[in-house]
């Protein structure tokens, strides 16, 4: 049993803009020497791009088939994976949206790569711009470790206990 | 198809764990976690603290401000060199803030600190130009290295409260290529105070016209008033400069012509440290006219952002390293003092609505 074919790649593809706006935002946020302008320009456009991919890969997710667990899986170990995943998806979803509302809040145009202009989430809030600004660091760390842990839990199914969860993410 | 748990093999568990060990430690390293001596936003932070900056709600640099309010009118020579919505409209609402440039939100005003001022036009379709100027002729830094050490040898000595002027002096021998800025920012002239001073960009900007033609130009905003030299501060209002600025402000609407320094070949575009040909062509781009102040305590200028890349379409920053860096430092120090509990402005909303005139002042 395997995931289909939209489903892995909307995955890898989601997996690997993930992993470069994250380097992307800890360089912007904790390196000055670098030319801030043009990766923040990219930042917010891959944001947005993977806002609407993950509004669609959730429309996907509930119209496809999900191949079950193993059936020997511990249930702690079951819940663990089904919570992680609620979660990765709620990480995934909150970290765009807060960027959005946060540079809005913060009144700062939001301008994507190419010209394009988002319209803003909401209105000019100097303080809320202050806390959305802490909260995606705390979303963004977040998901980091949700990512290394789902890495993990990838690898163990894969190398340790060879359940064919692993496979079913990586060929149909 | 399913596998019964196995213990797997020392280099099995390897496999599972190093990887995501290995991502974590590259991600960790990326957030500066193992380079505490880098260059990076939160390192500038401290040294704006270190350097007199409270943690109170203020600005990171530039601390003690005034807003006011007015328009821009346009000129027809601004449409030649830029496509921009800001150049189309007419009167369109404007929003400045005057400041001090030190990073101290209580400092007593003098005629030896730098000012300045920052600026946002709106126009109807949307658009959006932030500038953020001051009133000396040269940028005394040229790159991100640069900066990053001038605002280390502003530091202040922890019992004196005094700068190190041991510090400045090297920060200057050691640069050579920042010689003309420091002779130029010495030689210039301080006026008498915030409504007959001129502002200046710096750092260059691109603009772009509806042809698709572009030039690089440097920003000054240059009072109408008449220049008049500075004084000894002959005053002991701490906030004369800004009373002053209120007073006239009562009587009259005050303007500034937005001047652009067209660059020509040759001008060094990117570096904000040297000077450009004199005999550069200057183009009126518009006026900004105030006409009301108001306390930052009571005006969203107060806790905006005069970042200097958000700009207009037909307007775009230079590859001026400088200009990208503010922007980080900019938004950096704006979420920091949004978050904190801010103190009361020195300029208070009752020194706005009813200056009162001291002894000293009534005389000039
Ligand atoms: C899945 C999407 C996103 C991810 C994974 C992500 C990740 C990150 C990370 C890791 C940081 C650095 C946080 C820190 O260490 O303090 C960051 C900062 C930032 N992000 Fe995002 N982000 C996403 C979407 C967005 C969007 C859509 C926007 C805006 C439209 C945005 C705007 C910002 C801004 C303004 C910063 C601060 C940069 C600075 O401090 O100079 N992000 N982001
Ligand atoms: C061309 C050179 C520069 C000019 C003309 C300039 C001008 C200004 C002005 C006028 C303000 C006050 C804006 C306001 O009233 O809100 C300001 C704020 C500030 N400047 Fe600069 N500046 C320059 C370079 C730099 C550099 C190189 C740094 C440090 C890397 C820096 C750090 C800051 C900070 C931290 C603020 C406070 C931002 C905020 O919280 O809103 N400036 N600057």
């Amino acid at each position: 049993m395997s995931f289909s074919r939209l489903s892995i790649l909307l995955h890898w593809v989601m997996a690997a803009l993930i992993i470069v706006m994250l380097f992307v935002g800890l360089v912007m946020a904790h390196d000055s020497t670098i030319h801030y302008a043009g990766l923040f320009t990219l930042h917010r456009t891959v944001g947005f791009l993977l806002l609407l991919l993950v509004v669609i890969r959730l429309i996907n997710r509930f119209a496809s088939h999900t191949p079950p667990l193993p059936n020997d899986l511990p249930a702690v170990m079951k819940l663990a994976a089904h919570l992680s995943h609620i979660l990765l998806y709620g990480f995934m979803i909150a970290l765009p949206l807060v960027g959005w509302a946060m540079l809005s809040a913060g009144g700062y145009p939001i301008t994507l790569w190419g010209g394009c202009h988002i319209p803003p989430l909401i209105g000019f809030h100097p303080h809320l711009w202050g806390a959305l600004r802490c909260l995606h660091s705390l979303l963004a760390y977040g998901l980091i470790l949700l990512i290394l842990a789902h890495i993990g839990a990838a690898l163990l199914h894969g190398i340790i206990r060879r359940d064919g969860v692993m496979g079913s993410m990586l060929r149909r | 198809m399913a596998h019964s748990p196995r213990k797997g093999s020392p280099a099995r568990w390897a496999a599972v764990i190093l990887p995501p060990l290995c991502l974590g430690g590259l991600m960790a390293w990326t957030a500066g976690m193992f380079s505490p001596a880098a260059i990076s936003p939160s390192h500038f932070m401290q040294r704006f603290h270190n350097a007199g900056a409270p943690d109170t709600g203020f600005r990171r640099a530039h601390a003690k401000g005034m807003c006011a309010t007015g328009w821009f009118d346009p000129s027809p020579e601004g449409r030649v060199l830029s496509r921009s919505g800001v150049f189309k409209g007419e009167h369109l609402p404007v929003m400045g803030r005057f400041s001090l440039a030190p990073p101290m939100p209580y400092l007593p005003d003098n005629p030896a600190v730098a000012r300045s001022l920052a600026l946002q036009i709106r126009s109807a379709t949307g658009d959006d130009w932030r500038m953020a100027l001051v009133d000396v002729p040269l940028q005394p830094m040229r790159d991100i290295a640069d900066a990053y050490a001038f605002f280390g040898a502003a530091r202040l000595d922890p019992t004196t409260h005094k700068t190190d002027p041991a510090a400045s002096q090297a920060y200057a021998a050691q640069r050579p290529w920042l010689k003309t800025a420091f002779e130029q920012v010495k030689a210039h002239k301080q006026s008498s105070d915030l409504t007959n001073d001129t502002y200046n960009s710096l750092d260059s900007f691109i603009l772009t016209n509806d042809a698709g033609k572009q030039v690089a130009v440097r920003w000054s905003v240059v009072a109408k008033e008449d220049f008049s030299p500075a004084e000894g501060s002959g005053t002991n209002d701490g906030n004369y400069l800004f009373k002053r600025l209120v007073q006239t402000l009562d009587q009259k609407p005050l303007s500034w012509d937005i001047v652009a320094t067209v660059a020509r070949e040759g001008d060094p575009v990117n570096d904000p440290s040297q000077p450009w040909n004199e005999a550069d062509q200057k183009v009126t781009v518009g006026t900004v006219t105030f006409t009301k102040a108001y306390s930052e305590d009571e005006s969203p200028c107060g806790p905006m952002v005069f970042d200097p890349t958000i700009l207009p379409d037909g307007i775009s920053v230079s590859g001026d390293p400088l200009l990208a860096l503010r922007s980080s430092i900019y938004m950096r120090s704006y979420a920091t003092r949004s978050a904190e509990h801010k103190t009361p402005s020195m300029v208070t909303p009752g020194d706005v609505a009813n200056p009162p005139l001291t002894s000293d002042e009534k005389g000039q």
